[in-house]
């Protein structure tokens, strides 16, 4: 039987390589996924994502998160991908993030940290982060980020299919060292 | 005759007109602020305690305001405050040119908790505009959804953001002497809530483990819930349309939406009962506490939910219309209603840019409203966004927020300004679930786990941070039984036969359009005032409840609302070192507004380098 596995987005809308989730999700929602793969967008709330999570019968073995988080020193287009270890910041960070979840803030860090907090994460929670470089207002991928995107369905495909030999390196997060 | 500063007066027939031998009618006094600087700068020269902060929008993801004040921690009072908003959003300048039905979805985007009420607005912008009457299905259902996004909010404020503040791990951190005090305070509201002392319902607010806390997390997914039974989706709801809604409503419906609310009478019963014991026991044990964030009750409301045998979008008729809603409009002056007349709410407001970084407007397009009465050249019909980003300077301009006024005055806005104004107003037309008495409104709450009961809401002496937080308790019940009386209505207008949700409409390709929607947002106070040129959107401006809360000073120095409310709170704070004060009292204050936006506060310390920052996390919705 299948693992069941969910590919999601996260991000906002209209800024360009920074959106990449949303910009994409059309797309990921027509890929020729193995059956037990469910593909939608995060952006909805950590608070109302742990709640829907919490109430799946069957819950999901393996999450695959899409965004995209300027860093410093990567170029643009830059993929990485992450591997979440689990781990939690302090409760008054964990609270501040609740704060910004419950008031309509979208942000990885803040879904990563308050799905670890309720538990709802399954042990493989994988987050493929393209480099966005500045924010920029737009509906499109600079073409810096447009050229990778078979890249970005290849890699998602590969963590979707448990191929991660192929990729070349995971790093990764953990929500007690995120914030630091 | 409701204005004593703007030259508006009446004839009598309640006719408006412009006083007559006035020079410059709408002539204002611009103070300089650098005077209060001045004298702060030469209290830090003799002194040496008091020292300059750089401020950032600090919060984490997505900082908007930045609170800024100068504490004597000696004296145990605040010396200077600043309201800034550290953003500008610009919806104004994104709605113009575009087509007017985009509006009601762009515009929803100004918020993440609260975008059904610009959306709302926005469509009821635009049925004024193009004279679009909704059918009375379509008012109904607006009126439950809106409620609804209530029950969302209210609780999420008062247990996620405001409720840890009461805390008894932040209770014992602050003022310890409480801790003992609360142990042996019996609750009064043990019936509805089943607490038998204040310290257990202290410790259940605790953030992140309390069951207080934990309930109103899953109260939020109830009310998303039924929520999204009409809007499609939540927080920017599909649905909501310029003449009605576009969902198809039917028994099940109604059913889906009745399976939730009911679950709201037994939550109203002891949230109000939690925050009646919390509040008293504070007020009781200091009467000091009375002071924290405290000004005079002056407030403006637009009223909600509307009637559906009243509402016929038209501005001639919007001092009908608007004082048959459910909740009444008006404004509020030291506490007493002054109007509750739509057309008087909307003469009066005025946006002034003295200390905001926008440049001034010299047109007065509008010199009276549709049917005569005056209008000043900084009435939102006659204003235009153009940002001018610059240097902050307490000075001179530090903030993104403009400075919206009423007859000249700032007001306060809040979901308690609607209940307040209701029950003092007594306008709104009977109702089966809600009393006005003029000092109160009594809430008959229908049996559901616990038995029917009545609730009362008073309003009180002192408008402080602990009564707009009670207030806003109540508000709970409120808007559950106001979206009970619309789900009968909605009921018998099915099996009427009246299924209509929408009208149809066409937009006029020539000419020129106003309007201007008013409703209010979980926080209180909203408009959206439009303009339709030719076809398009060619004016947009919106007020959010935050615009006027978070004003900086007026053009001749009157403090914003948060800036007096700060201003007026003293410090009662237990600590021994000043780098132990938390600021929890200022913190309080603020977050009695709940603050439309991720607001960080900032407090310096007198005789210290030490500064305080704490976040007042509230919804993301934007000034400006």
């Amino acid at each position: 039987m299948n693992k069941k596995i969910f590919v999601g987005t996260v991000g906002y809308h209209i800024l360009r390589n920074h959106s990449i989730g949303p910009i994409l999700l059309p797309q990921l929602r027509k890929q020729d996924w193995p059956e037990g793969v469910f593909v939608d967008e995060l952006n909805w709330g950590p608070i109302a994502v742990v709640q829907q999570f919490e109430a799946l019968e069957v819950p999901y073995d393996r999450i695959i998160l899409l965004t995209a988080i300027e860093r410093p020193n990567r170029p643009i287009g830059q993929i990485n991908v992450f591997q979440w270890q689990g781990g939690l910041p302090d409760e008054k960070q964990i609270q501040a993030c609740v704060g910004d979840a419950a008031t309509g803030v979208i942000s990885v860090e803040n879904l990563l940290v308050i799905g670890q907090y309720f538990k709802v994460w399954p042990a493989e929670l994988f987050i493929v982060d393209v480099e966005p470089g500045p924010e920029i207002a737009g509906e499109h991928l600079t073409e810096e980020v447009a050229v990778k995107v078979p890249q970005v369905l290849q890699v998602l495909q590969k963590l979707v299919q448990n191929n991660t030999t192929e990729i070349t390196e995971i790093d990764y997060l953990r929500g007690d060292t995120l914030f630091l | 005759m409701c204005f004593k500063n703007l030259p508006i007066a009446f004839d009598e027939d309640g006719n408006a007109y412009l006083k007559e031998g006035v020079n410059d009618p709408y002539e204002y006094k611009v103070v300089d602020l650098g005077i209060e600087q001045d004298k702060l700068k030469d209290l830090m020269a003799k002194n040496g305690f008091i020292r300059s902060v750089d401020y950032d929008p600090v919060t984490r993801v997505a900082g908007a305001l930045a609170f800024h004040s100068v504490v004597d921690l000696e004296k145990k009072k605040v010396l200077s405050t600043n309201s800034m908003a550290t953003l500008f959003r610009g919806y104004e300048i994104i709605l113009k040119g575009r087509d007017p039905r985009d509006a009601a979805y762009i515009s929803s985007r100004a918020c993440g908790v609260c975008g059904g009420v610009h959306a709302t607005t926005s469509a009821l912008a635009i049925e004024m505009a193009l004279g679009i009457k909704p059918p009375p299905l379509g008012i109904v259902m607006r009126n439950i959804l809106l409620a609804i996004e209530y029950l969302y909010d209210h609780p999420l404020h008062l247990f996620l953001l405001a409720g840890p503040d009461y805390s008894e791990e932040l209770v014992a951190a602050t003022n310890p002497e409480l801790i003992d005090k609360a142990a042996k305070t019996p609750a009064r509201g043990k019936a509805a809530h089943g607490y038998s002392t204040v310290l257990d319902i202290m410790k259940d607010l605790n953030p992140l483990k309390g069951k207080l806390y934990l309930e109103a997390l899953s109260m939020t997914r109830v009310a998303r819930e039924a929520y999204v039974a009409i809007g499609g989706k939540y927080p920017h709801p599909q649905s909501v349309i310029p003449g009605g809604i576009s969902v198809t409503v039917t028994i099940t419906t109604l059913n889906e939406v009745y399976s939730r609310l009911i679950k709201f009478f037994d939550y109203s019963q002891k949230v109000t009962a939690i925050w009646d014991d919390v509040f008293d026991f504070f007020l009781e044990n200091n009467p000091d506490y009375a002071k924290c964030g405290i000004r005079p009750a002056t407030m403006a409301d637009t009223g909600v939910w509307d009637r559906p045998d009243s509402y016929d979008a038209s501005f001639e008729n919007c001092n009908k219309w608007g004082n048959d809603r459910w909740s009444t409009p008006g404004i509020l002056v030291d506490g007493e209603v002054v109007t509750t007349n739509l057309r008087d709410l909307n003469a009066g407001m005025e946006e002034f840019v003295e200390h905001s970084y926008y440049e001034g407007w010299d047109g007065h397009r509008f010199k009276t409203d549709p049917l005569g009465m005056p209008l000043s050249p900084n009435h939102p019909w006659n204003k235009e966004t153009v940002p001018k980003p610059g240097k902050q300077s307490w000075r001179d301009r530090y903030s993104w927020d403009t400075c919206p006024t009423w007859d000249r005055l700032p007001m306060e806005a809040g979901a308690y300004s609607r209940m307040y104004l209701t029950a003092k107003a007594q306008k709104a037309p009977k109702s089966k679930f809600l009393e006005n008495t003029g000092h109160s409104m009594r809430i008959h709450v229908p049996k559901h786990t616990l038995p029917a009961t009545t609730l009362e809401w008073k309003i009180p002496q002192h408008w402080n941070a602990f009564e707009r937080n009670r207030a806003r308790a109540y508000c709970i019940p409120y808007s559950a039984m106001v979206a009970m009386e619309n789900w009968l209505l909605a009921q018998k207008l099915i099996r009427e036969g009246e299924t209509k949700v929408s009208t149809p409409y066409d937009i006029p390709k020539k000419g020129t359009h106003i309007g201007f929607g008013a409703w209010g947002a979980g926080r209180g106070f909203l408009t959206h005032h439009l303009i339709v040129e030719n076809g398009v959107i060619g004016n947009y401006q919106i007020i959010t409840p935050s615009t006027l809360n978070a004003a900086p000073r007026t053009p001749w120095g009157t403090p914003g609302p948060y800036e007096e409310a700060v201003l007026n709170t003293p410090i009662l704070e237990k600590f021994n070192k000043t780098e132990d004060y938390q600021g929890i009292d200022i913190l309080r204050a603020i977050r009695s507004f709940d603050p439309c936006m991720p607001c960080t506060t900032h407090i310096m310390a007198k005789d210290t380098d030490h500064v305080v920052t704490r976040e007042v996390t509230t919804c993301a919705c934007g000034i400006e």
